[in-house]
């Protein structure tokens, strides 16, 4: 029973970690149509990020989260106005083309300043909760999911409520109509873009003391967000989250009632959910701003 | 939806592509650990392009001193300057250097019966690619008409580049390839200075045996590398008497091991053994912490005997035991370079910085061949090759003697503990600068 307990608890905090991280990838890919291939890499950017605030300024990633935030803002709006804006109208592959050059580009480039050299993110909030004999909490983690389920209502928020958030959901609807009624599509993609990279530099800010952080992560983390936002909908909010749970209690339990080869099955696991929503359910298990087959524009 | 098949199955490409330059980051990981990567990489085997440069170009002035050589040595090595094991080909060519140097410099040559030889070594760059290491290996013996051979880096890439110089009947003495399957195939020209990856964890599971542990779990990455280690793991464990509780396969590039761990916390073993690569050992840390998991002892695979890993992990990794090829700190001593310090300090002062194990193994296969020759006492393959069968030396980097399969069995892998924030030999006995901590904190 403790076990069970504690499979659930494991997949609700890998669950968390996994929304930190889609999140920015479903809005992109949902609102702009593009495939964002270079998500892993502004995770690794975020991550390092707070790496260097840790390692400089002493600051906990917990609270350099949203100074990362600000700042890979920025990084998202300049690479919105400088690439992506150029591409946009054009087929989805070229986009996703780009992206992928962007994420060589990024994973190279840091290799070079930083070194290939793993580094781990120290932070206060470690350890573990004992909740009971055989169950403990994992307290980064903990706080990740909390951090997670913050941008969640945040976001929620904003896109319900706010007028940009609206215009936001309208380009993603339908681009011309947006034009006609007065929606300035181009500054809500730049905006748009800009935010989900801010999100994405936080995340990264945010794993940086559970993850190693290093030049490379990226295609891994860039594949899961692939996975679950295509699985549970584009641009979804509520997908995000529910799709990343989904995935982290199937994970954890599958790598620990399965002995042996429990852990491959897990990471096998994401993309026969992924297969079989496209074949059955293109919109997305909880239903996206566009089916995943719709046109560029 | 055929626009939507033709997204997937770009990104599926992309994702593969992508996963392919994503090995980088393993060149480095090995770089400081043993971990090599069977497969090869990118490269189209332009080989011309392959540099080949003057012996010893790191002194002009040994040149003059040629004068006193009764003749020259051609030894020829293939070596990544570029591509994903650039890093190692450049600690394995120093490594190489360094013993030139001393031959040329210091020692006075290679003796052959009464005359002295200087070592001349042609190099040439595999591009980290075995396709492009085995042809050039053809084009030493072939062009350069070198009299022996000295090994790459990776086993990948000295699988390939055996094959070859053992179809030519070129002896080539190497440090850095370890997988044991290069050695089950027979060959009578290949020579291994180090443990071959099924020992890795032999000196660590007695040590921690004869402190009384009984029972263990292993997880390990199912790559090519780990897993060699994890099976020669299971032997020893069970050598040693110790229970083995379960065992489990995880796949490259994992971002979470906490089931693994409470499965392993629930069966409470006494040792934790686990590896793959660095950022495995970072996710094992952590896991092990925040589950409340404190095995008596975790031994990790990869990771340990590099430096960075106790600065970035610190108080996580306390305790934690590894293995090594070889640490400067071993309390080997030989006659010719003196101790396992004394290489150190040789080294550092050619190149300016401490050498790794990649480069001491390059060292000591150099060393290995020079013994064999003095003690032949002849540049002929097969009485050169009688006496790598019948050396027994020992050296800075331990003792030396190869068995029937060119394995040197001489040489125990070492085993290193993270003590007070610093790395200990803990054993063998004969390298060991420490005693083992058993339970961790005790």
């Amino acid at each position: 029973m403790s076990q069970l307990l504690q499979v659930i608890i494991n997949g609700i905090a890998l669950g968390g970690m996994y929304t930190v991280l889609v999140l920015g990838f479903s809005i992109i890919w949902g609102v702009l149509g593009v495939i964002n291939f270079a998500h892993g890499e502004f995770v690794m950017l975020g991550a390092y990020t707070a790496w260097l605030a840790n390692d400089q300024l002493g600051l906990d990633p917990f609270l350099a989260a949203p100074l990362v935030f600000l700042f890979m803002m920025m990084v998202g709006f300049a690479v919105q106005k400088i690439l992506v804006n150029r591409v946009i109208d054009r087929p989805h592959l070229v986009s996703l083309l780009v992206m992928f050059g962007v994420s060589i580009i990024l994973s190279n480039g840091m290799k070079l300043i930083f070194s290939a050299d793993f580094r781990r993110n120290d932070t206060a909030l470690d350890g573990s909760w004992q909740l009971m004999d055989g169950v403990t909490i994992p307290v980064t983690k903990f706080f990740v999911l909390l951090a997670a389920l913050g941008i969640v209502s945040a976001l929620s928020v904003f896109l319900q409520r706010t007028r940009m958030g609206k215009s936001i959901r309208a380009a993603a609807q339908n681009r011309e109509a947006a034009r006609i009624v007065g929606i300035d599509v181009k500054k809500v993609y730049a905006i748009t873009f800009a935010l989900c990279i801010g999100i994405t530099g936080a995340a990264g800010a945010l794993i940086s003391p559970i993850l190693a952080v290093q030049p490379f992560q990226g295609p891994p983390l860039t594949l899961k967000a692939f996975a679950i936002t295509a699985m549970a909908g584009l641009g979804s909010i509520k997908g995000a989250l529910g799709g990343a749970m989904i995935l982290g209690l199937i994970e954890a339990g599958l790598a620990i009632y399965i002995s042996g080869i429990g852990t491959n099955l897990a990471v096998i696991a994401s993309f026969v959910i992924l297969v079989v929503a496209l074949v059955l359910r293109p919109q997305g298990l909880f239903g996206g701003l566009r089916p995943v087959d719709a046109m560029a524009s | 939806m055929r626009r939507l098949q033709r997204i997937l199955a770009l990104v599926f490409a992309l994702a593969m592509i992508g996963a392919a330059c994503g090995t980088d980051a393993e060149s480095v990981d090995n770089a400081i650990e043993p971990s090599e990567e069977d497969s090869g990489s990118s490269g189209d085997g332009a080989e011309d392009e392959a540099t080949s440069e003057d012996p010893d170009d790191s002194d002009d002035s040994a040149m003059e001193e040629t004068v006193g050589f009764a003749g020259t040595i051609k030894f020829g090595a293939a070596l990544s300057e570029t591509g994903k094991f650039s890093v190692e080909g450049k600690d394995s060519r120093q490594g190489y250097d360094t013993w030139a140097e001393w031959v040329n410099n210091e020692y006075g040559g290679i003796k052959v019966g009464d005359d002295r030889y200087e070592v001349e070594i042609i190099y040439y760059d595999d591009e980290s690619d075995a396709d492009t290491a085995a042809n050039l290996i053809q084009r030493l013996i072939d062009e350069d008409e070198v009299n022996f051979l000295l090994g790459p880096y990776s086993s990948g890439l000295t699988t390939g580049a055996s094959a070859i110089s053992e179809a030519n009947g070129v002896i080539m003495v190497e440090g850095n390839g370890t997988s044991d399957s290069m050695f089950e195939r027979g060959f009578e020209n290949l020579f291994l200075v180090g443990t071959v990856a099924s020992d890795y964890t032999k000196s660590g599971i007695e040590a921690m045996a004869a402190s009384g542990a009984t029972t263990a779990v292993i997880a390990y990455e199912d790559t090519s590398f780990p897993t060699a280690v994890a099976q020669g793991a299971i032997a020893h464990l069970e050598a040693n008497g110790i229970e083995l509780l379960a065992t489990e396969k995880y796949p490259k590039d994992i971002q979470d091991v906490s089931a693994i761990m409470t499965k392993f916390r629930d069966l409470e073993p006494d040792i934790f053994i686990g590896g793959g690569h660095y950022n495995d050992a970072v996710l094992f840390a952590n896991s092990a912490k925040e589950l409340g998991f404190k095995p008596d002892a975790m031994l990790i695979t990869v990771g340990p005997s590099n430096p960075k890993l106790v600065s970035e992990l610190g108080d996580d990794v306390a305790g934690i035991l590894g293995p090594t090829q070889w640490e400067a700190s071993m309390a080997y001593e030989g006659d010719y370079f003196g101790t396992a310090g004394d290489y150190a300090a040789y080294y550092e002062s050619l190149w300016g910085e401490a050498p790794v194990y990649q480069a001491a193994s390059a060292t000591a296969s150099g060393m290995a061949l020079m013994l064999a020759i003095e003690s032949a006492g002849s540049l002929d393959t097969d009485a050169v090759r009688t006496a790598l069968r019948g050396l027994d030396a020992e050296i800075f980097y331990g003792p030396i003697s190869f068995d029937e399969r060119g394995v040197n069995i001489g040489k125990p892998m070492g085993t290193v503990q993270i003590q007070d924030g610093e790395i200990k030999v803990i054993a063998p006995d004969k390298a060991a600068v420490a005693d083992l901590v058993f339970p961790i904190g005790e």
